[in-house]
């Protein structure tokens, strides 16, 4: 049942793939000729003739879009227009510093919303909760960019206290994981209060509170267990949308990663790097997915296959 | 949804959120009605003896930029492309994925797959990504931006009008229409159409925040707005040079998405409460 699930998420891997890919393709052909992009300022005819030839630009399009899926197959996605360099290997290149954001971010999330969370379950009609709980919802109607650019103006401008660009200190690390954290950790926050309160309602914990169990127990060991496996769902459905948000803070504090690659391949209409990143980020969603799922089984003894 | 009169104020009682988010959303309604009425001044003619007049300088509620053109005016003059993008990409987004959810519902066999298969692949790629990509190729401007948001998020209303159509499509009203041989097109627009209406109303909610979002972002990428259109995204994109001189340039774009988004979504938390209380 678990190798037929990734099975599945395999095939729909493929499917976004050859979708994306598709898309790109068409966008290239709307975006103009390359050769005259390639060729700079007043380009003879012979010198476009001979990019054309040298790039296959002069096949029909049905071929050169079969010869881009067969080099595709083989992960060679040619050579960056702009620089020269595999494309590949240039998206590859950028993949730590988006993976170190994105693992810090999601670090402080977890440490943040799932306490928060569990509070706020507890005893979800107490004023104090129910304020939580409505701090939570503004939180998460306040986009994370607009949050990181606030963060900024406060602890760069006028406090001064932290730098804002790049990543070769640690200290520049503290902003944009905050940022990042703010496009999940909202919503983890209400579903894990959410999967608390009701558990809190549940025979088995009031049997166990009137045994006399610390209330630590209960919310840790009894009820948090009962709310994981939809925090875990959110996190896999969600990960592709934290994934655009990587693209805004990396913008935003000039971070070398995806997202800035993504960015600058974009304007420069880079298409080999865009159809590398593309794959790259294509791949990053489906582990991390494929990833949740499992651990949604472990959690979760109803998903787990029955013994034949 | 909000049915006869009567139980109105009942309902608003039940759903604080709903009362709070109704009413601000009305403020936001007439100030987008009266957007223009409301521009103390030209929104593109700047007066540079006042460049950077801080918010609370007379005459400039909420300052001015670095041209000496007057904030409040253009944060005005911006909110009704945002809100128009938003309303053509969620139209759009409800009708592509209600459609497709419906019939993935109604169609056993390769139509569900199909549907289901294009959700799930859509959903598991970051939007921002190909958003980005797309309007660099398409250009900038109201209608490709509009177009390319709906095209890429209507699986958000699919999935959702798929789960909810499964379970009307069993019920007992449903079956009885059958038997009466009523056509299937009739059922789902006469029968099951109606049924979905509470569900559409929270996801429209939600989604039309979230394309307000959406458009603010790649306004600030550079990649939403043509030049010369102040939307806030824009306006953001512009602060970022003049964070030091003008904090006043940031603070009020932000607060203006923070604020309308923050009453999207508690409409959107009381009409979902509403939903299942009466379910």
């Amino acid at each position: 049942m678990m190798f037929s699930s990734l099975v599945q998420r395999a095939v729909r891997l493929l499917i976004l793939l050859l979708g994306v890919n598709a898309l790109l393709f068409v966008a290239l052909g709307l975006a103009g000729d390359p050769a005259l992009m390639l060729a700079g300022e007043d380009p003879t005819p012979e010198l476009l003739e001979s990019i054309r030839a040298q790039y296959g630009l002069d096949l029909p399009a049905w071929r050169r879009y079969l010869v881009q899926l067969g080099s595709m197959a083989q992960l060679d996605f040619g050579v960056s227009i702009y620089t020269g360099q595999p494309a590949l290997a240039m998206a590859l290149e950028q993949l730590p510093g988006t993976l170190l954001m994105a693992v810090l971010s999601m670090g402080l999330t977890l440490i943040t919303a799932i306490p928060a969370g569990v509070w706020i379950g507890q005893r979800p009609e107490a004023a104090s909760r129910r304020f939580g709980a409505a701090l939570t919802a503004v939180a998460q109607g306040i986009p994370g960019f607009v949050m990181a650019l606030v963060l900024i103006q406060v602890f760069v401008v006028r406090l001064g206290w932290l730098p804002s660009l790049g990543y070769s200190q640690p200290a520049a690390w503290i902003l944009p994981s905050i940022s990042l954290g703010f496009f999940l950790a909202p919503k983890l926050c209400r579903v894990v209060s959410a999967g608390v309160a009701e558990a809190m309602q549940e025979d088995y914990i009031r049997t166990a509170r009137a045994n006399g169990a610390s209330m630590r127990f209960i919310l840790w060991r009894e009820a948090l267990p009962a709310a994981l496996p939809a925090a875990v769902a959110l996190i896999g459905t969600q990960f592709a949308f934290l994934v655009s948000g990587v693209v805004l803070i990396e913008t935003l504090f000039l971070w070398p990663g995806i997202g800035l690659l993504l960015l600058h391949s974009a304007q420069n209409l880079d298409f080999p790097v865009l159809q590398a990143i593309c794959f790259v980020v294509a791949v990053l969603v489906f582990a991390v997915n494929s990833l949740a799922d499992a651990l949604l089984r472990l959690l979760d003894p109803r998903l787990k296959p029955a013994i034949r | 949804m909000i049915g006869a009169q009567s139980r109105l104020p009942a309902t608003l009682k039940a759903s604080p959120q709903l009362a709070v988010g109704a009413a601000a959303l009305l403020g936001w309604v007439l100030l987008l009605a009266l957007s223009g009425l409301l521009q103390t001044h030209d929104p593109q003619l700047g007066d540079l003896a006042k460049r950077f007049s801080p918010a609370g300088t007379a005459g400039h509620l909420l300052g001015t930029d670095n041209l000496g053109r007057d904030l409040w005016s253009r944060v005005l003059s911006g909110l009704p492309w945002s809100v128009g993008v938003a309303t053509v990409s969620c139209t759009l987004a409800l009708l592509l994925g209600g459609t497709l959810g419906m019939l993935a519902a109604q169609f056993r066999g390769w139509p569900r797959t199909a549907v289901n298969q294009l959700v799930d692949a859509t959903l598991s790629f970051p939007g921002l990504v190909a958003a980005i990509i797309i309007v660099t190729v398409a250009g900038r401007g109201f209608w490709p931006l509009s177009i390319t948001l709906g095209l890429l998020s209507w699986p958000v209303f699919a999935r959702v009008v798929y789960a909810e159509s499964l379970r009307l499509l069993a019920q007992d009203y449903i079956t009885a229409a059958r038997v009466m041989a009523v056509s299937t097109p009739r059922i789902l627009a006469g029968h099951l159409l109606p049924g979905l209406r509470p569900v559409l109303a929270v996801v429209f909610t939600f989604h039309f925040a979230d394309m307000l979002v959406a458009e603010s972002a790649l306004s600030f990428l550079g990649l939403g707005a043509p030049l010369g259109v102040p939307t806030w995204g824009a306006l953001l994109q512009e602060s970022r040079d003049f964070l030091i001189v003008a904090p006043w340039l940031m603070v009020v774009p932000a607060t203006a998405i923070a604020l309308l988004v923050v009453s999207i979504y508690l409409l959107g938390d009381g009409l979902s409460a509403l939903d299942r209380t009466e379910r």
